[in-house]
């Protein structure tokens, strides 16, 4: 008889379950999309800890103010109680946010590059093709790779193949008509597709 | 910025400092309309907030001691304080002491220098307002208790002459009501003020790529812009599943064309007011300083470490290089002392406080509440300064045929309410709270200048209203928070469809 109950149980949460994966079934809209902005200083952090970037090191302005401890900080969505007065954030994004975010992207992801640049052996997400490939346009295998970094990386989760299909599209478009070696252009294309996911809509709000 | 604030919090820092070492360490070309503009030539709205009650009676429309049969009782000034200005009906208080209220900070006042100058475009307007809450009253005089649709005289403004013009509303100033949001939703979205808490770093965020060494090229970043707006971001499982976010679709509007049209300006150098140097090391980082940027300087040398002077000098990049129609800013309400200066204490390397030294009384104008009579004149004599420097430069450029850019534009020192009339017994140092009754003073070639609209009851000190036709004073008339407002906007020749505001033909040009 409990073992007759248990297998009942079982069976009803089975049909459960796969009523409910239905409900998450892909590209479904959410009815009642309740999506926050992820601020200044959450997405500071998380592409430090992301890229693997000091905290102070993310994004300096001008090599001396933390672009949101100093130069942004309300522009993206913090507050300043003590010598401005500013007790709550923006109720409404600031035209300068969009812009002042896509700066700190691009400061996070080009610091990364440079860096692995300097220090190959300890490289994050720019590992050059070494050797005789090095001189060859990257491979597909080359680019999923450093793809499925920058998404696990930034994102924290895997880029699916339509996504690494994207990015390899990109790369393209960034050596298109250019006659710079291939290292350069590789840099460039891991730089923005950096830039493109840690400014994305998906890393911008939660 | 390096300010030398002087709140609770920073005089405990620096007492912590002082342990260590020394006692109270001192902490220390241009174009007109962009291509693009609108035929309709605009009009310029300069809010100057003046936070606390900025009172009347304490500067242009004080009474004298001799005029009043209740002199001792209220807040009538001595007579040889009142300076009576030729050629002009207002009154300016020069009043100097060696400490405002209980701190030995010795301070100049002068208003008649600004008075005797500048008397022809002021006009004041006196008002009974409808509160005494500092946040509750900053917002009424600036949206004129609701007058207009729950327009902001800024939105209203912005609303009407702002189309073509890429950020035509700013706020410089923080943590006051003045710059509170208007509650009509169908204006354009950026006739909303945007927000400028650092003046001095502000240029930096509006252009996403300028002065990041390393960077890929600029044609390159703009790829990858488009390729994450168009192929990333709407192919990705979250944008999908909030397709129908507000806040999202607001956010992707705002990088399509607000975004272009705020780097197209090239505001990352029209705005850099502050010059190459070892503290804003621009060209280190392929970045300018403003062509402006000497004579804003030069006009506000203080800007590094005054918040005022700093907002000031953003507000005239804006409206000269035809960027906004309308900049709010002013003094904010923390304590601060001038760079260098320190409270000291005698045996500890400090002589205390010399005259100057104190640029912003704590809580500005409201540090009444201590001592009326110094934090007006201190406060008014500050607010006076920036202001006269701020219609220089505007006096100084070219509109256009002829006109320049004062010629089009208004200053409304928007201030909450006045401050209470009693006083003990013929007292010089006396504090006084909130009264509903003040006014305001508007400086501008587009107002009836060198006019008082309303007068002073001599008995009470307490002002009253006038006929809207005529200007004539009427002390059974008080005037509301609406009939400002429309002055105003009437002004400016700002239209109101659908709202019949009071007709104050007394308050424009030429008029009445």
């Amino acid at each position: 008889m409990p073992l007759r109950k248990s297998l009942t149980v079982a069976a009803s949460l089975a049909v459960l379950l796969t009523t409910a994966g239905a409900g998450f079934a892909a590209d479904t809209p959410s009815a009642d999309p309740r999506v926050k902005f992820k601020d200044g200083e959450r997405f500071v952090r998380d592409l430090a800890d992301g890229l693997s970037l000091p905290r102070d090191q993310v994004c300096v302005e001008l090599g001396k103010y933390d672009c949101n401890d100093k130069a942004f900080r309300i522009v993206l969505g913090g507050v300043e109680p003590y010598d401005m007065r500013i007790l709550d954030p923006l109720e409404n994004a600031s035209l300068a946010a969009p812009i002042a975010m896509d700066r700190v992207a691009l400061h996070a992801c080009t610091s990364r590059v440079m860096k692995d640049i300097e220090t190959p052996a300890s490289a994050v997400l720019f590992k050059a093709p070494a050797g005789a490939a090095a001189a060859r346009a990257p491979n597909k295998a080359w680019m999923d790779t450093t793809t499925i970094t920058i998404y696990d990386r930034i994102l924290r989760r895997p880029a699916t193949n339509a996504e690494k299909a994207q990015m390899a599209e990109f790369y393209k478009t960034v050596s298109a008509g250019r006659s710079d070696p291939v290292a350069a252009i590789e840099k460039d294309w891991v730089t923005l597709g950096c830039f493109a996911v840690a400014s994305s809509l998906e890393n911008t709000f939660y | 910025m390096q300010k030398n604030y002087w709140t609770r919090r920073n005089v405990m820092a620096q007492m912590g400092a002082a342990l260590g070492g020394s006692l109270f360490a001192g902490q220390a070309l241009a174009q007109a309309p962009r291509a693009g503009a609108p035929a309709v030539d605009p009009k310029f709205l300069i809010v100057m907030c003046c936070s606390g009650g900025a009172s009347l009676v304490d500067s242009f429309m004080a009474v004298p001691e001799s005029t009043s049969a209740n002199a001792a009782t209220v807040n009538a000034w001595p007579d040889r304080l009142v300076q009576k200005i030729d050629g002009s009906p207002f009154t300016a208080i020069d009043y100097s002491a060696r400490a405002i209220g209980a701190i030995p900070i010795p301070f100049t006042g002068n208003q008649s220098n600004f008075v005797k100058k500048h008397h022809a475009d002021m006009m004041t307007v006196t008002m009974t307002g409808t509160s005494v809450n500092h946040g509750v009253a900053e917002y009424r005089s600036i949206n004129g208790n609701a007058a207009y649709k729950g327009r902001t005289l800024q939105e209203a403004v912005a609303t009407h002459y702002g189309a073509g013009r890429v950020i035509p509303n700013v706020h410089l100033i923080n943590g006051v009501s003045f710059t509170d949001r208007g509650t009509d939703a169908s204006i354009p979205s950026n006739a909303f003020g945007e927000r400028v808490a650092a003046p001095n770093l502000w240029p930096l965020s509006l252009d996403g790529y300028k002065g990041i060494k390393d960077a890929p090229s600029r044609d390159l970043f703009e790829k990858a812009r488009e390729f994450r707006n168009s192929r990333l971001d709407p192919n990705s499982e979250f944008a999908k599943t909030f397709a129908s976010s507000a806040r999202l679709d607001e956010w992707e509007r705002l990088r399509g064309d607000p975004l272009k049209g705020v780097e197209g300006e090239d505001l990352i150098s029209k705005l850099m007011f502050f010059p190459d140097s070892t503290e804003m090391p621009l060209s280190q980082f392929g970045l300018q300083a403003s062509q402006l940027s000497q004579k804003v300087v030069n006009a506000f040398p203080k800007y590094k470490t005054d918040p005022l002077e700093a907002q000031a000098a953003m507000a005239f990049l804006l409206l000269r290089y035809g960027i906004s129609v309308t900049v709010t800013f002013g003094p904010d309400l923390n304590g601060l002392l001038k760079d260098g200066a320190s409270i000291g204490f005698s045996g500890a390397g400090g002589g205390g406080l010399k005259d100057g030294d104190l640029i912003n009384t704590p809580v500005g104008f409201d540090f009444s509440h201590n001592d009326v009579r110094s934090a007006q004149s201190m406060m008014w004599t500050r607010a006076l300064s920036v202001t006269d420097r701020f219609i220089t430069l505007l006096k100084s450029e070219e509109y256009k045929d002829g006109q320049s850019y004062w010629d089009r534009s208004m200053i409304y020192f928007a201030t909450e309410f006045g401050r209470t009339r009693n006083r003990p017994a013929n007292a010089m140092n006396f504090g006084a709270g909130h009264d509903l009754n003040n006014g305001f003073l508007i400086i501008s070639p587009l107002v009836n200048g060198n006019t008082v609209q309303g007068g002073v009851d001599t008995k009470t000190t307490l002002t009253y209203g006038f006929d809207p036709a005529t200007g004539r004073p009427d002390p059974n008339r008080t005037m509301t928070e609406q009939h400002v407002y429309a002055g105003i906007v009437q002004a400016l020749g700002v239209p109101t469809p659908g709202v019949t505001l009071p007709d104050m033909k007394s308050m424009r040009k030429g008029m009445a």
